[in-house]
């Protein structure tokens, strides 16, 4: 009796403690973000950085933000991005609903080595298609508009790999039944399956955004110009040629243009989170 | 990956039933539906790949035997190889991508893992923490560096004035050759534990509680437990976090693009292969040498992959 009693206790003790090391971690993990918040609203920031640092600003103000705002690039890069990235979006996911289907659901000739070229494509990182796809925008006169960005996304892998993955586990009988009434293959594409691919399209939609929003490299080969830049870009410009000077601006600008992933993620975390553990879970 | 199979072996089972039952009924109907309209799903996808993928790796091959600067290009030979293998600012570059991810992965893994199995062993919060972590995950990478180029900050920075104020000693950080590979993996290490600590947790939770029950009967504590039952169950993740990790540390670019530019400052001391690759390209418009280092690295990168493919003897 004494002896579950005392198992009890420490169970509870243990519990608190490791509950204790979470908060104090998460605590550290979160202290970028936090510094940067409070520097962005502290208005002598902007001239030298506040030494020693402090976590509530001695002159709280919204002056950063309003030079960011006022600048006007900012909220430039956010339009290009929202272009970019809805269109992005759509070109992805729709083609890779359509894929994912027909290597769930299809019967033909050649789809396994489909498939591992599908996978493959997981394989092989952007850097050596860089100069040739840069080359081959140049030669259609591409460069420097919206087009290099959105095209490309047509194809993912890891989208199709994960749309394949969900209309495995949706029953074939749906299919026959439909097959028996007389429905062609696109008609039961679009009418039976494609309504319950509602889970697994957020899904998708949430990945490609993330993805798209936060896209660097490419960009960055094919826009020179100011006026196309994106968000990331316009972060990476603006900090190379300001390097630690201002302070209070800097974070004021990582603030606005993280906040609508951080919007986005607060608001559909689970989704987000069972999609990332999805890709882990049933990577084989 | 012992993962799921209890799910995957229902569906089968499922889809075996419904199969056998409706095959004679349907193999007619079946037949008559030609195979080309599979195709055609197929067709948006594959004219991708042919376009964006197959098309610039096989250009990128052409273009690595000419001296090209995209319009004026000279059969070379495997000069640019040459050039490439040669190059001391190349080989520096394959070595702080190595020094960087390494410890990024051994580090990040095993960290993330035990913050998993605190995670899951908790009562209260788990949700919230889950948030939490993976956080930092889904922030660009590039506002990420911005970040943290004020929280390493010599003299300004937030860690520095903590360690200062511990006694301990102020790294100079980014700016400084021999400490900036570290600031890069604390960046690093930040960003991707909280994709490590949902990968782990999503596949703790895979773990059969029966298995559990069984040792607790034994009398096994609960290290005992983590060490004998939920270590052995998670190879399989380890393996995957291992391979996804390697493939993305040996692409690392934006990071060190913003922090260092395209030259890796401090003295090319952050210069990765991605970002040698781009100064030769896009500052240098040595489009072939480019070339041959891209082939380079890929080939770095696959057989790199292949070890760890073997090492962790995980089956694709």
């Amino acid at each position: 009796m004494n002896s579950t009693m005392s198992m009890k206790k420490m169970e509870k003790i243990t519990s608190i403690i490791k509950f204790l090391i979470l908060l104090i971690f998460g605590v550290v993990l979160m202290a970028p973000f936090i510094w940067m918040v409070s520097v962005g609203f502290d208005r002598t920031a902007n001239i030298s950085m506040p030494f020693p640092p402090r976590l509530i600003p001695e002159e709280p103000s919204k002056f950063n933000y309003g030079i960011v705002f006022e600048n006007g690039r900012l909220i430039k890069s956010y339009i290009n991005s929202t272009i970019v990235t809805v269109s992005s979006v759509i070109l992805g996911v729709s083609a890779s609903l359509l894929a994912g289907y027909a290597f769930s659901k299809g019967k033909f000739k050649g789809k396994k080595i489909l498939f591992i070229v599908v996978l493959c494509t997981l394989m092989i990182p952007m850097e050596p298609r860089l100069i040739p796809l840069y080359t081959l925008f140049n030669k259609m006169n591409l460069l420097n508009t919206y087009y290099p960005l959105v095209l490309p996304s047509i194809i993912s892998g890891m989208l199709i790999f994960l749309c394949k993955q969900f209309f495995d586990q949706l029953p074939d009988t749906l299919r026959e039944a439909a097959q028996i009434d007389g429905a062609g293959e696109f008609k039961i594409f679009f009418r039976v399956y494609l309504p319950l691919a509602g889970p697994i399209a957020a899904t998708m939609v949430i990945l490609a955004f993330i993805w798209s929003w936060n896209d660097f490299m490419w960009p960055l080969v094919v826009l020179n110009d100011l006026e196309l830049q994106t968000v990331p870009l316009y972060l990476a410009s603006f900090s190379l040629e300001n390097g630690s000077s201002l302070g209070g601006l800097t974070m004021a600008l990582a603030t606005v243009s993280i906040l609508p992933i951080i919007i986005l993620y607060l608001f559909l975390q689970r989704y987000i989170i069972q999609s990332i553990a999805l890709s882990g879970v049933k990577g084989e | 990956m012992p993962n799921n199979s209890m799910d995957a072996a229902n569906t089968a089972t499922q889809s075996v039933n419904t199969n056998t039952h409706t095959e004679s009924k349907t193999m007619k109907q079946k037949k008559r539906n030609s195979q080309w309209t599979w195709y055609i799903f197929l067709i948006p996808s594959f004219l991708g790949i042919l376009l964006f993928m197959v098309y610039p790796i096989a250009e990128s091959l052409r273009l690595s035997f000419f001296k090209s600067n995209g319009t004026i290009e000279t059969f070379t030979g495997l000069a640019n190889f040459r050039t490439v293998l040669t190059s001391g600012p190349f080989w520096n570059s394959v070595w702080n991508t190595f020094y960087i991810g390494i410890f990024q992965i051994i580090i990040t893994i095993p960290l993330g893992f035990i913050f998993a199995t605190l995670i899951n062993s908790v009562s209260k919060g788990k949700n919230f923490f889950k948030v939490l972590y993976f956080l930092p995950n889904v922030t660009s990478i590039v506002a990420a560096a911005m970040i943290f180029q004020f929280v390493l900050h010599p003299e300004m920075g937030i860690l520095n004035y903590i360690l200062g104020s511990l006694g301990l000693p102020t790294p100079g950080w980014f700016s400084d050759p021999a400490t900036s590979k570290w600031g890069v993996i604390l960046l690093a290490v930040w960003h991707w534990i909280g994709f490590v600590i949902i990968i782990c947790l999503a596949n703790l939770q895979a773990i059969s509680s029966e298995m559990y029950e069984a040792a607790k009967i034994d009398g096994a504590s609960g290290i005992q437990q983590w060490l004998f039952i939920t270590i052995p169950n998670m190879t399989g993740t380890f393996a995957f976090l291992l391979i996804t990790g390697w493939i993305g540390a040996l692409q690392r670019f934006n990071e060190v693009y913003v922090v260092g530019g395209p030259n890796g400052s401090p003295a090319r001391s952050i210069q990765t292969m991605g970002a040698f690759i781009y100064e030769r390209g896009f500052t240098g418009f040595e489009f072939g040498i480019a070339s041959a280092a891209t082939y380079i690295m890929f080939i770095i990168i696959l057989i790199f992959t292949f070890i760890n493919l073997k090492v962790s003897k995980m089956k694709i």
